[in-house]
């Protein structure tokens, strides 16, 4: 939570083949609790540590436009703490909290004022940090992040994507009650105190890693320009006028609405028996009342008819990303995606690489990936840094001419195969520790079913040249495309 | 031709608990931390350690959950050595080894058959080293390390391929002004170590000078068994490994290992504020000084100090002041860069829009200042203490980095206990000692303190710091 992290760019759609196809099913216990949460269990006896995650079916897909940034900011105030932890009184504390809120609110609706008076402003706001100073004396700051850290705990932090958002700790394995102890208590108890402090954090966030990083902001205008309609044009950390009209209730009424057992993941990783951590997230989690399920997002993003382009002015040498809307997991023409992003883009025998790189050398790099999310049909985006001395049109025009033989030439036997096997042993390297296992099975149990896992490598053997040509004719169009441009002045 | 020996003893050990007395309430039950635990059961896990007739060491770790091989090899060298009319000569020969072939491999046939295979391979320059990984399934570790050590011993570094790296290299120098966060680690290097390799960032012309005789003639100096440390874990056994190391190195070696000696470092310099400006919301802010090695004395005491002041995360107190009650910063830390052989750096950083830059520096130097006057609350150091001891058994959660840790103390000469005595060194520190060392080693007088941003805003108010100011210009930065 230190380093809390927008799950900016890459999203990982491929997976485990080998571990998933021999042991993997046979090693994760899966059990349901009551109130509809799904705890899967990985005992793993290699090391006295634990992984810990809890994933929720929502993200920042799931705001309205009037609560875009919700789940992230939610994420930094659930660091906050609870009735018990993080105050030294709740009950001198909370009518504080109330005028902190209500002065804040105040502030929010002036600032937004046509004609507000600029004086009025002002005082308030010394007032609020008036406020915000005599507060403190009731705040035991960061109180979790201390007593996970006391207990040896590593890696404490959350993740808030488009459509999923996850909390973790990484705890020596006789501290396996402490992280149900205070993970129950903050979703049942939470309180939201410094809300208007931790907003201001956020929006420097905001500014590192979009306003002041080039390739942020690239990517960040690449999805609003590739989306129209659906919600994954839209940043997770919110635009900085979300930001900064983001109120407690709002945070509130999201945080209620989904953060709830229906919606929710479990996830063990290490070493413990399973019987007695079944007991133990059952005496902490199960008496989370369910909640209702997050409802699926209605947006349809209308098919795109016309390339798009988009210029960014900015202080540094020109890159470029060009996306192409793809269909996501678990469809079929995903599996082939997989192999086709494989065999184009990664590594430095890939086509791309090979050409553009070495070969024609208009292009000193090139990075292929599927974004932003995976619930919801997605992008295949390609990343080019020019070579000095070549425009940005030059690149383009090299990589369609190697976008076009795709649908001209079929990949050979080798190329796919070779394509296969980097998949599978990039999966099995991530499962190597508690916390990538963990990562992985949390992240598709909440896109679906963990088990999507154990056919991976199956489907991934049954697609074959033919396919990829489809697909390639099919979705990799100047209909279907936008080119985002970085340039210094402009001019692409 | 081996000797085998036992390196770590198996020592189970128990790791403290928190073992609290619980104040049940009636009504809520205990705080989560009034709760008590069992006590933490953990072995230090066991690294063979082997050292062939021509000088290499290896070092064995065996984990067979997964079919996978990991290895590092580390070589002696690294950059501190390239000659300062040759900066970045140790890069462009990572890169072209990595990617230039064999003697009996062409570039094209040695990555096609690594890609085919899904073997990692890599070979990259650090400081005071040559370092190659690979990464493979179990099946491929006899090819792999055929490949592997042929590349070690006979590396082709194809023409086409250094042309292309020393290309490559150019491209990332010309693009180094993009990001602010680049810009303010070159500049600080620059204004700690001035004239040093620590300090020096290779120039275009620079690069072109470089030959593929100079990577010839890198590659014979370092490149002997006797400068050799390889690290191995994952699924192999013990007599399987010593049969492919008999067969892949016999009958090389002859050469004595390296005698180290590095360039001694300039004067610590005087204190100064180096604004570049770049038309960004947001200013990256870098400031350090002088640190300390290894071999100091206080170094636990520092590790200490270091935890409370910026190194905590959200438990130090850089955060809790700059980010938790003032909300002026997403990041803000800083943290002592202990040198393995010369001494490393102190560091601190944080971003934080134009307006409020100055405060943040302001605030960063007087939270120096303040844990050198005063002492830190017992309450902090218990609790600095608890992580740094409970947190050690994460050190071994890996197999490759268990074996790779004992590895890497031994190149650099780390005192044999230091894993077995770190939590009992770290139980010792009183606050004394942590205000001592603070008051040793930190220097805020001494910052060299750099702001990439719109220094437009700024630029007036920091002369209010009474630091002696210089403008950078970026474009002469090429």
């Amino acid at each position: 939570m230190y380093r809390r992290l927008v799950l900016l760019i890459v999203f990982i759609v491929s997976i485990p083949g080998l571990l998933a196809a021999s042991t993997l099913g046979d090693n994760v216990r899966e059990h349901r609790l009551e109130n509809g949460a799904t705890l899967l269990l990985i005992e793993r006896h290699t090391s006295p540590t634990v992984a810990a995650y809890i994933s929720f079916r929502v993200g920042s897909v799931n705001e309205t436009s009037e609560e875009r940034g919700a789940a992230h900011l939610l994420e930094h105030m659930l660091f906050k703490g609870t009735k018990t932890l993080g105050t030294r009184n709740y009950a001198a504390e909370e009518p504080m909290l109330e005028q902190i809120n209500a002065l804040g609110a105040q502030i929010d609706r002036l600032k937004n004022q046509v004609a507000s008076d600029p004086h009025e402003l002002e005082r308030l706001r010394a007032e609020l940090t008036r406020l915000q100073k005599e507060h403190r004396q009731f705040v035991v700051t960061d109180e979790f992040s201390r007593i996970y850290a006391e207990n040896g705990g590593i890696g404490y932090n959350a993740f808030t994507g488009k459509d999923q958002t996850t909390y973790l700790i990484n705890l020596p394995a006789n501290k396996l009650e402490l992280w149900a102890a205070i993970e129950s208590d903050r979703l049942q108890n939470a309180v939201f105190r410094e809300f208007y402090t931790e907003r201001d954090v956020v929006a420097e966030e905001r500014r590192r890693s979009y306003e002041s990083n080039p390739q942020g902001m690239l990517y960040e205008t690449l999805l609003a320009t590739a989306y129209k309609v659906h919600p994954y044009r839209d940043p997770v950390i919110g635009w900085e006028s979300d930001i900064a009209n983001l109120s407690p209730e709002k945070i509130r009424g999201f945080f209620s609405r989904y953060y709830t057992p229906v919606n929710m993941v479990i996830t063990l990783v290490g070493e413990f028996e399973s019987v007695a951590a079944i007991e133990l997230v059952e005496r902490y989690f199960g008496k989370l009342n369910p909640g209702v399920p997050v409802p699926p997002v209605s947006d349809r993003e209308p098919q795109q008819r016309g390339e798009r382009r988009v210029v960014i002015d900015f202080d540094c040498e020109n890159s470029m990303m060009i996306a192409f809307h793809k269909p996501t997991m678990p469809q079929a023409e995903d599996y082939a995606f997989d192999i086709l992003m494989q065999v184009l883009a990664d590594g430095r025998t890939s086509r791309l690489y090979r050409e553009l790189v070495v070969e024609q050398e208009v292009a000193s790099s090139v990075d292929i990936f599927s974004a932003p999310g995976a619930r919801y049909d997605n992008l295949m985006i390609i990343r080019l840094e020019p070579r000095s001395g070549h425009s940005t049109a030059e690149v383009e025009a090299a990589l369609y001419r190697e976008l076009e033989r795709l649908q001209d030439e079929p990949f050979s036997e080798a190329e796919i195969a070779k394509a296969r096997k980097q998949i599978t042993m990039g999966q099995m390297r991530r499962l190597k520790s508690n916390s990538g296992l963990a990562r992985t099975l949390s992240s598709f149990e909440v896109l679906g079913d963990w088990r999507y896992l154990l056919d991976y490598e199956e489907k991934l053997n049954m697609v074959n040249a033919q396919d990829i040509m489809k697909i390639a004719e099919r979705y990799l169009t100047a209909d279907n495309r936008t080119v985002a441009i970085l340039s210094r002045g402009g001019e692409g | 031709m081996m000797r085998l020996v036992t390196f770590l003893l198996c020592l189970p050990l128990l790791l403290g608990g928190c073992t609290l007395p619980v104040v049940l309430s009636e009504t809520t039950g205990p705080r989560p931390d009034e709760l008590v635990f069992p006590p933490l059961e953990f072995r230090f896990p066991e690294v063979q350690k082997v050292q062939l007739d021509n000088g290499m060491r290896v070092y064995l770790y065996e984990d067979h959950e997964l079919p996978l091989v990991s290895l590092s090899l580390m070589v002696e060298g690294g950059d501190i050595n390239d000659p300062l009319e040759k900066t970045g000569l140790s890069e462009l020969f990572a890169t072209t080894m990595e990617t230039g072939g064999t003697k009996s491999l062409s570039p094209e046939n040695l990555e096609n058959e690594l890609e085919a295979k899904a073997i990692n391979l890599s070979v990259s320059a650090s400081t005071y080293a040559y370092e190659l990984g690979l990464s493979l399934h179990r099946n491929d570790l006899e090819r792999g390390l055929d490949i592997m050590t042929e590349l070690v011993r006979s590396p082709r570094f194809a023409e086409d391929r250094f042309e292309l790296a020393r290309k490559q290299m150019v491209e990332g120098l010309l693009r180094m002004n993009d990001d602010p966060g680049s810009i303010a680690v070159r500049l600080l290097a620059e204004a700690v170590n001035p004239g040093h390799p620590f300090g020096t960032t290779p120039t275009v012309e620079q690069v072109k000078s470089i030959s593929r005789e100079d990577l010839f003639d890198l590659h014979q100096h370092y490149f002997q068994p006797a400068n050799f440390y390889l690290a191995i874990s994952g699924d192999i056994t013990e007599a399987d490994l010593m049969t492919l190391l008999d067969k892949e190195f016999s009958g090389w070696g002859g050469a004595e290992p390296l005698v180290r000696d590095y360039p001694a470092l300039p004067d610590q310099q005087d204190g100064k504020i180096l604004l570049a400006f770049k038309d960004i919301p947001q200013t990256t802010i870098l400031m350090g000084h002088r640190g300390i090695d290894k071999d100091n004395p206080d170094l636990f005491a520092l590790r200490l100090a270091d935890f409370i002041l910026g190194s905590g995360g959200l438990n130090s107190r850089l955060m809790r002041e700059i980010r938790s009650n003032r909300g002026l910063a997403y990041s803000v830390y800083s943290y002592f860069r202990v040198g393995r052989q010369l001494p490393g750096s102190f560091i601190a950083g944080s971003e934080t829009k134009s307006g409020s830059t100055v405060e943040v520096v302001r605030l960063m130097r007087e939270m120096m200042q303040q844990i050198i006057a005063e002492p830190v609350s017992p309450a902090e150091l218990e609790l600095a203490k608890k992580s740094l001891i409970n947190s050690f058994v994460f050190a071994f959660e890996n197999s490759h980095s268990v074996v790779n840790r004992v590895m890497d103390h031994d190149f650099y000469g780390y005192p044999p206990d230091y894993m077995s005595t770190y939590r009992d060194k770290v139980a010792a520190v009183t606050v004394e000692d942590v205000q001592q060392a603070a008051r040793k080693y930190l220097h805020p007088d001494k910052l060299q303190i750099v702001l990439v941003g719109d220094s437009r805003v700024y630029a007036d108010e920091i002369n209010s710091l009474g630091l002696p100011v210089e403008m950078v210009d970026l474009e002469q930065l090429r």
